[in-house]
């Protein structure tokens, strides 16, 4: 009889007698076994124990328990192109197990990374559905390229980012159900990343899915429902204040007039004054659930694991929905002892929904955009007329009893009501492998492997209001199918000689070709609004999404790695990397890492110290490598060509892109010293880590006068940045009784980083939010993407004017309507003063987090059990332009901080004396430093409390787990940020954008209720 | 092989710059290309216009909408503006460059791969399209030329083309530089372009000689170089009433003034407009009809009114003028209703007409003899008269010289009215920036009576300096 550490029957054991005989065990752990006389022992093994043998010269029957394999540095870890044992992995990487992402209310699970590992930071960058979340890994390590890691789920490189084109946001990585994933390592080093060359700049994640396990076959079922709700939105004027705080800026400029120029309440079917909170009808509370079955199970020569998942989200914006039907099957076959032939194919069917804008995806400034038009849309008006038909005139809302000619962009429930911003998507990821041992010690393989994503792009306006108004409706559908295939062959030689040196050896060559096309139709002018799809009657047929594009990368690529008796430890990975869309005088790139490692431990002089009792492990390492980046980069980035169009209805020809026939990889040179350490027998495990990455050759877009009149920025491998820190993690088992546990995983990183070099003539790079305002400034001696804004000093007590710091240091008052005699500029002195702009601007703050990490902690009681997941992040600022809107004086709805505008000389007060039409003094304008913030904060990112249903319950109903759990997403937030979340990124992505929060929607918060129960 | 193929994909939607000056065809593009740009993202498609109408006195910001313009109506433009200051330069800079890299590769190859007679016209159409560039940053970023006879910063003056990174630092060329820049360019056009096309449209959306002509009656008169004005518009306008010109395309006016402004918009009037249809649309928020038309007239957005104050309250322009016809009321509010065509707003955007010559040489001869000039009267009544035959000018009407300038000058505002000439006719005279409802008046002497400079440029060209 086999049993666990803890008496249970372990099913599924393989117990063998020397190489002829082998069985498993049944249900209750018995095994029966023939063995022939001279046999003296036998062998167990089972996934995830260690293997043990067992003495059996004259026993007739054995029972033993199997001790668990060590959770924590013993465990395995993959790299690329295979797994290495943690203990001896000597490059720095992270692993983050399955469970800290299933079951939660989240679309894809990069959105659950954060605070799981050191030196990873990921940004949630606004509450809209299946945005893709801000990842870094060690910093920001590109300008222009790509920040993102490079993804590899299950050996292949996956697309990445939002493959929407529409208002709906659709990371490409949510068709994975985070319930299929078994664990996820993110490799940060030279030595970790340099076996994916060329893209291994910014991280590598591996992503690998679940296999079946040895034993019999396993049914499990994961179930949840979930609660969500937008949080700390700004406190709004209502209508009665809106229309008394706006006549009064009306008549400090002058142009008050009751019958022409007013503002007025209107009476609503009740009778009384309309006052609309457009938040209700903006946000909403958003039920989700999310469900997934699996059967696994494995036997001897086969393995197998299949799952089916169907999630549907709502968001917290009305009319954001997520929708995720997949299909997941793993299967491996072993036909005798030297071939492995197995693979997978996973089917997902997903629908990303909107309305309309959210205004939160790069579109700040979209006068539809959601969480724009919830905070600016006067509250004295309503969206229905008394009659109950749509508020509305041409394409923006009616201005109702009001006497001015706006009040409001586009009516949001018209829009909510009546537009579509659909993806539908549709991904398949498939991969087939053959592996062959000719002997033992060498594996041949061969991976081929597909990634196909069909977005199906659904767009409508209607013709009532908003933004199909002028186009009288408009609709387009789209089709975009991107197709990837990656070829990899293999062989890796594995050998110990003299059971002490081991040695292996690995090289292998890869294709990998990505095609993409697209091509849709919009139509505007409707023959009738009943028609709202494009194959519907409508006047015109414009061309809309066009698109084809290629790109291929060829590489071959080796790893040495050889350790002296898991003392001494080195290694070294090469690759080789040419790409299509490099310059045609540099395709081809090297790249490499090495690595070294010294287990202490095993030295003598530690022993004779008696170290041993205190460490169970000590081991240095350090790494130091080039690798490289091309993400992002277009695929004929490096040509020079002419477009062509029309004029008049005759074909053009138009020099549209300036190329650099010299463009090649940035890369990155990492240097690695780290230490990872055992105490206690394991129960307190860490790591301690420098990093120091130099980036060479960074790509910039560099961007010549404008009135040099180039086309685009050209491209050049000119720049250079580094990022540099200390990351610590440590892992502990605080108390272990036998009904009470309690478990500590805390992480820390710093991260500086710095901007070295420009391009000659290239003093600085302006990051553009929305299209539209120049918050953020990237320069040599700063952190990428600094706020770049103008300084005030408050508001003048005697005037109520604001004053602002032009570029000479001087104080500027600025009064938007000045009375005669005056000007709108001025000095103190009352003399003019020339405009103050964005040219005053200085380089103000860093929106880099210098300290960023997480805490999660895990008390078990009998069967229950709680965790609780804490992130936080110190160092960075936030500018909150959304603020510059909130108190902008046009008809703009303002936040209530405005009731205590200046009003009388003497008045003290931060808001200065309302102007009707200034858009200047609070930042609409241009940015000014009154909207940088910090961004601080400590996040309770997760919370759970789980109960096990006990063994006794569970054996009379036959089952084999049992588990329900209440948990909370994102339930506090501890932060002096004004705005809802100091977690965002209205720019997505982008690397000198970064840091902005215009307009954006916030985080959701989330109750969720599940269970999950295994047959 | 199949792998060095796969590393060197080629485009299928572009054209290498190693074979674009290969054909006859490519060649033509290009030229054709320089139009389409000057044309899109609103320079003289559009926004170059509504920026000089809105910066006079006869439109009223509706929507306070930076994109559409409400900084540069109440005259309040950043340097980093994006859609004015920062998008009008880099525009006007991409179509010289255009220019400049068109002539370039004509010089190298594609003068011999078209002959010399169709190089010519080439390259004077390019040469013009430069000048109407530089032209245009003059009027909105520079003082005008009165200002110290154009010793004032101008714009930095490009003339090669350029292709690759560079040094391109680049001081500001003074105005009179440019100016004098913008003359040669559109005295080589009047030299090298084709008389006719003899094909209506192409001589109204392709520059021929008498198109570089008028457009230096406006240059000269911007420069308040009247004799010049005259013996430009002379060469196309006959002595004697009807006025017409007499060679090249037989430009004259139009019997109805409003046909102009409908399709097929072609006519021998129309100078050079820029043309929209269906597939060539002008794009967001630059379309004149989207600005001017309110919504209940062509779905357009209302983004200006017309201002009770402004021209449509002279009592001089009777309600019978055929121009009159385009004040319409909608709500309590008049909106100029030129451009009719609803989404998606392809009306052509005019950029110059036969009747601005007419105007232009009934100003000069004013302003330069500085007499009630007689001819100059027959040119004004010549426009009147088209739209309104009741009104007729006579020079007992006049006072004195100065009386008649004011009425070319009222009639300009009339004329044109939406037509994007305002703004720089009341920069070459040197008055002051009206001021409008919240809008305080501008001196010619204020930072604010032009535009600043584009950030961008400021940031990237260390010898180019603010106003």
């Amino acid at each position: 009889k086999v049993t666990d550490d803890k008496g249970s029957p372990l099913t599924g054991v393989t117990v063998s007698a020397g190489s002829e005989r082998r069985t498993v065990t049944d249900n209750s752990g018995n095994f029966t076994i023939q063995v022939s006389a001279t046999a003296k022992s036998l062998h167990f093994t089972y996934v995830g124990y260690n293997a043990t043998d067992v003495i059996i010269t004259g026993k007739s029957s054995v029972s033993l328990s199997l001790t668990p394999e060590d959770k924590t540095l013993s465990e395995v870890v993959v790299v690329g192109y295979g797994v290495q044992k943690k203990r001896e992995v000597t490059g720095a990487i992270s692993r983050i197990g399955g469970g800290a992402v299933a079951d939660k209310p989240a679309q894809s699970f990069d959105q659950n990374l954060g605070g799981r590992a050191a030196g990873v930071q990921i940004t949630i960058p606004s509450g809209v559905l299946n945005a893709p979340p801000v990842i870094r890994v060690r910093g920001t390590n590109s300008i222009s390229l790509s920040s993102y890691p490079l993804i590899v789920v299950d050996g292949v490189p996956s697309f990445t980012g939002d493959f929407s084109s529409t208002a709906a946001a659709g990371n490409i990585l949510a068709s994975i159900n985070p319930n299929d994933i078994e664990s996820i390592d993110i490799a940060k080093d030279a030595a970790a990343t340099a076996i994916y060359g060329s893209r291994a700049a910014n991280g590598v994640v591996f992503v690998t899915t679940k296999k079946g396990k040895a034993g019999r076959s396993r049914v499990t079922v994961d179930s949840w429902v979930g609660w969500s709700k937008v949080q700390r939105l700004p406190d709004l004027l209502n209508a009665s204040q809106y229309t008394d705080y706006k006549n009064e800026a009306l008549k400090n400029a002058g142009t008050y007039n009751a019958n022409t120029n007013a503002f007025a309440l209107t009476n609503g079917p009740d009778g009384k004054p309309i006052n609309t909170n457009w938040y209700n009808y903006v946000y909403r509370n958003g039920f989700q659930h999310s469900n997934t079955v699996s059967i696994s199970g494995a036997n001897e020569s086969t393995s197998y694991y299949f799952s089916a998942g169907y999630t549907e989200q709502q968001g917290i914006i009305q009319r954001n929905d997520f929708k995720r039907l997949g299909i997941l099957m793993n299967i491996d076959h072993k036909i005798g002892k030297a071939v492995n032939l197995g693979g997978k194919i996973q089917y997902t069917n997903e629908k990303n929904l909107a309305a309309v804008s959210s205004g939160s995806l790069g579109d700040a400034f979209a006068t539809a955009g959601l969480g724009r038009v919830a905070l600016i849309t006067a509250p004295n008006v309503s969206p229905y007329n008394n009659d109950g038909t749509y508020n509305y005139s041409g394409a923006l809302i009616g201005v109702m009893n009001n006497k001015v000619g706006q009040v409001g962009f586009n009516n949001p429930v018209i829009q909510l009501d009546q537009n579509r911003n659909n993806a539908e998507v549709e991904h398949i990821i498939g991969n087939t492998y053959a592996q062959v041992k000719p002997i033992s010690s060498v594996t041949v393989r061969t991976v081929f492997g597909i990634d196909y994503v069909l977005v199906d792009n659904d767009i409508y306006y209607s013709p009532i209001s908003g933004e199909g108004f002028s186009s009288n409706g408009s609709v387009t559908a789209a089709l975009n199918k991107n197709k990837r295939w990656v070829w990899t062959n293999t062989i890796q030689y594995d050998k110990t000689f003299a059971d002490k040196h081991t040695v292996g050896l690995l090289a292998g060559m890869e294709h990998q070709k990505s095609n993409n096309t697209g091509y849709g139709l919009n139509r505007t002018i409707v023959s009738d609004p009943a028609f709202t799809n494009v194959q519907g009657g409508w006047a015109t047929p414009n061309p809309s999404n066009l698109a084809i594009g290629e790109n291929y990368l060829y590489s071959e690529f080796g790893r040495l790695q050889y350790d002296f008796d898991k003392k001494y430890y080195i290694s070294g990975n090469l690759r080789r990397d040419g790409a299509s869309q490099l310059g045609v005088n540099s395709k081809y790139g090297t790249f490499w890492g090495v690595s070294a490692g010294w287990e202490i431990t095993k030295e003598k002089f530690w022993t004779s110290a008696r170290l041993d009792r205190i460490f169970s492990s000590f081991k240095l390492r350090g790494s130091y490598g080039k690798v490289g980046n091309i993400g992002g980069l277009n695929n004929y980035a490096s040509l020079s060509t002419y477009g062509s169009g029309l004029y008049g209805g005759n074909g053009t020809a138009v020099y549209n892109q300036a190329g650099n026939s010299n463009l090649t990889w940035e890369t990155s040179k990492k240097t690695d010293i780290g230490l990872s350490f055992g105490l206690l027998n394991d129960k307190i495990t860490g790591d301690v880590t420098y990093y120091n990455n130099n980036i060479d050759g960074l790509l910039l877009n560099v961007p010549q006068p404008p009135s040099a009149g180039v086309p685009t920025a050209i491209p050049q491998n000119i720049g250079t940045m580094y990022n540099r820190g200390i990351e610590i993690a440590v892992n502990a088992t605080i108390l272990q009784k036998k009904d009470f546990s309690w478990t500590s995983s805390f992480n820390v990183a710093t991260n500086t980083n710095k901007v070295t070099a420009l391009a000659p003539g290239v003093n600085s790079i302006i990051g553009i939010t929305g299209g539209l305002e120049s918050p953020s400034i990237t320069l040599p001696g700063y952190p990428i993407g600094m706020l770049f804004v103008t300084q005030t000093k408050g508001v003048d007590p005697a005037t109520g004017r604001r004053i602002f710091v032009n570029s000479q240091g001087k104080d500027v008052y600025f009064q938007h309507v000045a009375p005669a005699g005056q000007s709108r500029f001025m000095y103190a002195d009352g003399t003019v003063a020339p405009g103050v702009s964005s040219a005053d601007a200085i380089v103000y703050k860093t929106t880099q987090p210098k300290v960023f990490g997480g805490w999660e902690n895990t008390f078990r009681y009998k069967g229950f059990e709680l965790t609780a997941m804490f992130t936080y992040q110190f160092g960075n600022y936030v500018y909150y332009g959304t603020g510059a809107g909130l108190r902008d004086q046009r008809f703009w709805n303002n936040e209530v901080g405005v009731l205590n505008r200046w009003q009388k000389a003497g008045d003290l007060t931060a808001y200065p004396k309302p102007i009707f039409g200034d858009n200047i003094s609070n930042g609409s304008s241009f940015p000014l430093d009154i909207n940088v913030f910090k961004g601080d904060f400590v996040k309770l990112r997760s919370v759970s409390v789980g109960y096990n249903l006990p063994k006794t319950i569970l054996e009379k109903v036959k089952i084999n787990n049992a588990r329900f759990y209440v948990a909370g997403s994102n339930l506090l937030i501890i932060t002096n940020y004004p705005g809802p979340d100091p977690e965002v990124s209205s720019n997505g992505n982008g690397t000198t954008n970064f840091g902005i929060d215009r307009n954006t929607v916030a985080n959701q918060r989330t109750i969720t209720v599940g269970l999950n129960v295994g047959f | 092989c199949a792998k060095k193929d796969a590393l060197n994909p080629v485009p299928s939607t572009s054209i290498s710059d190693l074979t674009a000056f290969n054909t006859k065809d490519r060649i033509e593009g290009q030229v054709r290309g320089i139009y389409a740009t000057i044309k899109n993202s609103g320079m003289y498609g559009g926004r170059y216009q509504i920026f000089n109408d809105i910066r006079g006195e006869e439109f009223n910001n509706e929507r306070t909408n930076v994109v559409t313009g409400f900084d540069i109506w109440n005259y309040t433009p950043s340097n980093s503006s994006t859609n004015s200051v920062l998008n009008h330069w880099a525009r006007a800079y991409y179509v010289i460059n255009l220019a400049n890299v068109f002539i370039d590769g004509m010089a190298a190859k594609g003068s011999a791969v078209v002959g010399t007679t169709l190089s010519n016209n080439y390259l004077g159409e390019a040469r013009l399209l430069r000048a109407i560039s530089y032209y245009s940053l003059l009027q909105l970023y520079a003082r005008p030329y009165w200002d110290g006879n154009g010793s004032k910063p101008g714009v930095p003056l490009r003339l090669k083309g350029n292709t690759n990174s560079g040094n391109y630092a680049l001081a500001r060329a003074s105005v009179a530089e440019v100016y004098t820049q913008i003359l040669s360019d559109l005295t080589f056009a009047e030299q090298n372009l084709p008389l006719d096309y003899n094909n209506a449209a192409l001589n109204t959306t392709r520059a021929h000689r008498n198109t570089a002509i008028a457009w230096k009656t406006r240059v000269y008169l911007s420069m308040q170089k009247y004799a010049e004005v005259i013996t430009e518009a002379n060469k196309i306008v006959s002595a004697t009433p009807p006025f017409t010109a007499t060679s090249g395309v037989a430009n004259a006016l139009q019997s109805d003034y409003t046909s102009l402004f409908k399709p097929p918009y072609t006519s021998t009037e129309s100078m050079l407009s820029m043309p929209f249809s269906t597939t060539e649309q002008p794009g967001t928020q630059n379309q004149l009809g989207y600005y001017y038309g309110p919504s209940a007239f062509n779905g357009g957005n209302g983004e200006y009114s017309l201002l009770s104050t402004g021209i449509i309250s002279n009592t001089g322009w009777k309600s019978t003028d055929a121009r009159r016809s385009f004040v319409q009321v909608f709500g309590s509010k008049s909106y100029l209703t030129k451009y009719s065509v609803p989404s998606t707003f392809t009306d052509w955007a005019p950029v110059i007409r036969y009747a601005e010559v007419l105007l232009n040489l009934a100003e000069a001869r004013t302003r330069s003899t500085n007499t009630v000039d007689a001819q100059a009267i027959a040119l004004l009544n010549a426009v009147r008269g088209r739209s309104d035959a009741s009104t007729v000018f006579t020079a007992a009407g006049f006072a004195d010289a100065s009386a008649l300038a004011d009425a070319i000058m009222t009639e300009r505002r009339i004329e044109f009215l939406g037509e994007g000439l305002r703004g720089a006719d009341i920069t070459r005279l040197g008055l002051p920036l009206p001021a409008k409802p919240g809008v305080n008046s501008i001196p010619t002497t204020s930072q604010q009576y032009i535009w600043p400079i584009s950030a961008d440029e400021l940031l990237l060209n260390p010898l180019c300096k603010d106003n």
